[in-house]
């Protein structure tokens, strides 16, 4: 049934209807519908595409729509874990990965849109500083691990630490990847000072 | 008399072993003139040859093609005489992903990227994946590095000369050149720790030298590029409320400013150093943290670190070590105890 509409609004798309009355009648459906309303407007937009009339303005950047939403999204209600709880938790990386995979795919699709680098290798272990707790940790002391509690409780409280950790994962990320691109950036425009300063020392030398 | 026979080859061995060593002087001598001789020829290559080559840089198991293009024409120039000037043109490409394409007409360069509407700036170099400064005057890497040529080998299928680029203190790394007897040019070039552990490289994948520019080229000299943004020195000499004490040797400040890094929007105050070949950003600015630990990622021979103490973070960027970044950062002194 519903191919047949998308057939009737394929031809109105392309100015090729049988008769006034059933026009009108697709067109009734079309506005009543939402789903067929959009999909009016989708084949507009591959038509336009198609004949390349689509306007410079309209630029499909998801990306950073993609980037916006999530830094617009709540931060997420965990408990604030302690350095203790961060070694452990790296311990069980491995388990971690798997569970976190699909929120972590979303995040390196919003954290990759901006820049060329991905490979970034982080290495937060190895410091060799003793991680001191801030203020902020230790008037929280991990009230959610020390009652011991349902079996479901403790899960919940886990996967909260682990979003935690991700959280601080992409934040860390994206601060990198900016630094990375001011860095070069700086470099470019710093090449202009070499160039003035060149063509000094030429002008000096000549004279 | 008794004594001759012993005395004589003595004698003539230490004199043996005089020669042998005024020999080896000599040719450690020669190796560096011939390396610097090289990277002279390189320089020269680099702004007079017209080129159409391909390379890829290969860092982190990721490979970044690109395309790079550079020739020389003959512009009449308006003066009053309509002498003729040679001018360079150059174009490099990045092929994956988002384009990112620099452009160079003479002294105007123009970067097309992503993140920015295009701009054209005041400038006779490229910033890309390869040093600038092998495309000008490479001595003023003297200071700093010391230039071996090691060997002969084959890249691209030509014949090649290895020429090192050995740092004289343990604070930054080496740089290894292999570069085209016949045209001089180069052919592979790898970022390497002291203890020879490769962190990038960058190798060519076809080279074409040619008599006159490409048509390409040729048409970038008539093509208007992006209007080109002034930058006044007086911004480039901003008055900090810290300092950085310890650079490695060599390292001269480029610029320190204040602005907003793009990605983040973060207001920062920033410093810019340099040797001559690789160059070190210096970022500070307050944080909502209290405290955080060094943190740091690596992106090929590029360190990037960070941490927070006492509310300020501190970052810094650049082709080092991981040691030299920590010691940098270590060595930051401020002259108010919190900046705004």
């Amino acid at each position: 049934m519903s191919e047949i509409k998308f057939e009737a609004i394929s031809s109105l798309v392309d100015n090729y209807h049988d008769s006034a009355q059933e026009t009108e009648q697709v067109i009734d459906e079309i506005l009543d519908d939402e789903h067929l309303s959009t999909t009016w407007q989708q084949y507009h937009l591959i038509g336009d595409v198609i004949r390349d009339e689509v306007s410079s303005a309209l630029q499909l950047d998801l990306s950073s729509q993609i980037a916006e939403a999530i830094a617009d999204e709540p931060s997420i209600l965990a408990p604030i874990a302690s350095s203790k709880v961060f070694k452990e938790q790296n311990a069980i990386k491995a388990k971690i990965v798997q569970l976190i995979k699909p929120v972590g795919q979303l995040a390196i699709a919003a954290s990759a849109a901006g820049l060329m680098i991905i490979g970034v290798q982080q290495n937060t272990a190895d410091t060799g500083e003793v991680i001191t707790p801030s203020q902020v940790v230790q008037t929280k002391p991990l009230a959610g691990f020390a009652n011991p509690v349902s079996f479901n409780y403790s899960q919940n409280s886990q996967s909260q630490q682990k979003q935690a950790v991700l959280e601080q994962r992409i934040k860390q990320q994206r601060r990198f990847q900016a630094l990375l691109s001011d860095h070069q950036q700086q470099v470019k425009l710093s090449a202009v000072k070499a160039t003035k300063v060149e063509k000094e020392a030429i002008s000096t030398s000549t004279k | 008399m008794k004594i001759l026979p012993f005395k004589l080859p003595f004698a003539l061995s230490f004199l043996f072993c005089f020669f042998s060593v005024a020999i080896n002087f000599s040719a450690c001598a020669s190796d560096a003139e011939q390396a610097k001789a090289s990277l002279e020829r390189l320089s020269k290559s680099l702004r007079q040859l017209n080129f159409n080559t391909s390379f890829v840089v290969v860092k982190n198991n990721q490979a970044e093609p690109y395309h790079w293009l550079h020739g020389v024409v003959d512009v009449k120039s308006e003066g009053e005489n309509n002498s003729e000037a040679k001018i360079e043109l150059e174009i490099l490409a990045l092929l994956n992903g988002p384009r990112r394409d620099i452009l160079r007409v003479g002294n105007t360069v123009s970067y097309i990227e992503p993140e920015y509407a295009p701009y054209s700036i005041t400038s006779a170099q490229i910033s890309g994946p390869i040093p600038a400064v092998l495309g000008r005057d490479v001595s003023v890497l003297h200071d700093n590095y010391h230039f071996v040529s090691v060997g002969k080998s084959r890249v691209l299928g030509r014949a090649a000369q290895l020429i090192r680029i050995v740092p004289k203190d343990t604070h930054r790394y080496g740089y290894w050149l292999w570069l085209d007897k016949d045209s001089g040019l180069l052919l592979k070039l790898a970022v390497v720790t002291r203890k020879g552990q490769l962190l990038e490289q960058i190798q060519f994948t076809h080279l074409e030298i040619s008599d006159n520019a490409s048509e390409n080229l040729k048409q970038l000299s008539v093509t208007d590029l992006p209007k080109v943004i002034e930058l006044s020195a007086k911004d480039d000499n901003t008055q900090l409320a810290w300092q950085v004490n310890w650079l490695p040797r060599g390292f001269k400040e480029v610029k320190s400013d204040r602005h907003r890094i793009t990605n983040s929007k973060q207001a920062v105050e920033f410093m810019l150093f340099n040797d001559g070949l690789i160059d070190i950003s210096v970022y500070v600015n307050p944080s909502q943290e209290k405290q955080r630990p060094i943190e740091y990622a690596q992106d090929g021979a590029t360190i990037v670190l960070n941490n927070v103490e006492n509310n300020i973070e501190v970052s810094v960027v650049g082709k080092i070590p991981l040691s030299s970044a920590k010691k940098i950062v270590n060595s930051l002194s401020f002259t108010q105890t919190t900046i705004n």
